[in-house]
């Protein structure tokens, strides 16, 4: 965990550049072809499921990976994900947001469960559990890799550093409200509703 | 969860977010079906974070990962699977693990210190189990740097990779590495000098790239893993 600390700071680095040749790539400002892959899906053609695999799924690994840490079980989590995605495409309309939102949204969902059903808590004495600083400073990357002239992350920048912290530990992190208090040193009743504020101030800036 | 708008905006945000617990999340789900203000916020609350995860660089990922995703999709027509729930236990399994582990330890315990006789005796015995809760090695550990470590069951390892021991001595030490096997066979290994080995103290074999974890740290799948018991 220590090493992937490190790349990522490396990647950091370099995130422009990949956005920049890397365009081709993932086509960021192609949208409609993972919609048409969700609703290919939805009529129970494969290759629905494989263009999103081809276009998402090293993402999608690193989005898991960030919540559960381990690469094994993160690629156990995208590949239920997968099975949901086919399994619940039918449910998939533009009015749910975007195709690749409700992608991601299922893949969280799918990596979080596994955290509360593993319990985070109950690897506490686990070796696991030795790596959270690590995580910590993971989950802070995550803000400062934001595109600078990003609408986020300008205004994730005017937040409040302990709201700033709670909103990224709970996205990012895949942190609970308990989990959070503790590492902020915070009583549980004042870490809500710090964060409840901070994400009102971000929705406000945001609109 | 009634009330204005503001309310619904701030569930929203943190169903997404990952905050609600689980039956708070489970009646968005349900709500959100027939209540389009909810379904909206939680699709702009889903844009307004998606760019945490997209600006991610992806892992890289093998085909093996397709194949076992095609492996276990449901054909089309057939049902989807009633098996999720299924799924989300396997989780447990290290849970479940732990606690047979501990009958184990104290059969294994029994009969080991009598197989091993009169010699030194070793001032802790962990039995490791994997995940599915089967036993899979025993660490006796003697507390003057030397660990025994035995496996009771023959482990795949690949050229490129070797199993390592670790142990967590203390939160304050960390994982510390008891040091490497020899393929998949048993060994006395010589490790650091540490604190004599606690009760409920862990240990664990990881598949580590051959020479070992460069971090000093675990970074590969666990094999095995158990909690010591003491012998006396």
């Amino acid at each position: 965990m220590r090493m992937m600390a490190i790349a990522f700071q490396e990647t950091a680095a370099d995130c422009n550049v990949r956005r920049k040749e890397g365009g081709l790539a993932f086509r960021p400002d192609d949208p409609d072809e993972l919609e048409a892959a969700v609703l290919a899906c939805a009529r129970g053609e494969r290759s629905g499921l494989r263009v999103i695999f081809d276009r998402e799924s090293g993402r999608l690994v690193a989005v898991a990976q960030r919540i559960v840490r381990r690469r094994e079980l993160a690629e156990e989590v995208v590949q239920e994900a997968f099975i949901r995605i086919w399994t619940h495409a039918h449910q998939y309309s533009r009015e749910r947001g975007s195709a690749r939102g409700w992608i991601y949204a299922i893949v969280r969902n799918r990596a979080l469960n596994l955290l509360r059903d593993g319990g985070r808590e109950e690897a506490v004495d686990d070796i696991e559990a030795l790596q959270d600083r690590d995580h910590a400073n993971e989950v802070m990357a995550a803000w400062q890799m934001l595109d600078r002239d990003s609408r986020l992350r300008e205004c994730l920048d005017g937040l409040e550093e302990t709201r700033r912290s709670g909103i990224l530990m709970a996205y990012v992190g895949g942190y609970t409200h308990g989990e959070i208090a503790g590492r902020l040193r915070l009583p549980l009743g004042t870490t809500k509703s710090w964060i409840r504020r901070g994400l009102s101030a971000l929705r406000e800036c945001m609109s | 969860m009634t009330g204005g708008r503001e309310d619904v905006l701030s569930l929203a945000d943190e169903y997404v977010l990952g905050l609600l617990d689980a039956g708070e999340a489970a009646a968005v789900d349900a709500r959100i079906e027939h209540d389009a203000a909810l379904r909206a916020a939680v699709a702009a609350s889903r844009e307004r974070f998606l760019p945490l995860d997209t600006q991610l660089a992806p892992a890289a990922v093998d085909d093996g990962l397709w194949r076992r995703i095609e492996a276990n999709l449901p054909a089309r027509g057939e049902a989807p699977p009633v098996a999720a729930p299924a799924n989300d236990n396997r989780r447990s399994g290290w849970r479940l693990a732990a606690l047979s582990s501990f009958a184990a330890t104290l059969l294994l315990a029994a009969g080991l210190v009598w197989s091993l006789g009169r010699t030194v005796e070793p001032v802790v015995i962990a039995v490791l189990l994997n995940e599915a809760g089967e036993v899979q090695a025993v660490v006796e550990d003697f507390g003057n740097d030397t660990a025994n470590v035995r496996l009771l069951s023959a482990f795949e390892v690949p050229a490129d990779k070797t199993i390592q021991v670790w142990t967590l001595p203390s939160r304050e030490l960390g994982p510390v590495s008891l040091g490497l096997l020899d393929g998949s066979r048993s060994a006395r290994l010589e490790g650091p000098t540490l604190p004599d080995p606690n009760e409920d103290q862990l240990y664990e074999l990881t598949l580590e790239q051959a020479g070992g974890s460069t971090s000093g740290r675990p970074t590969g799948p666990i094999l095995a893993k158990g909690f010591a018991k003491a012998v006396h």
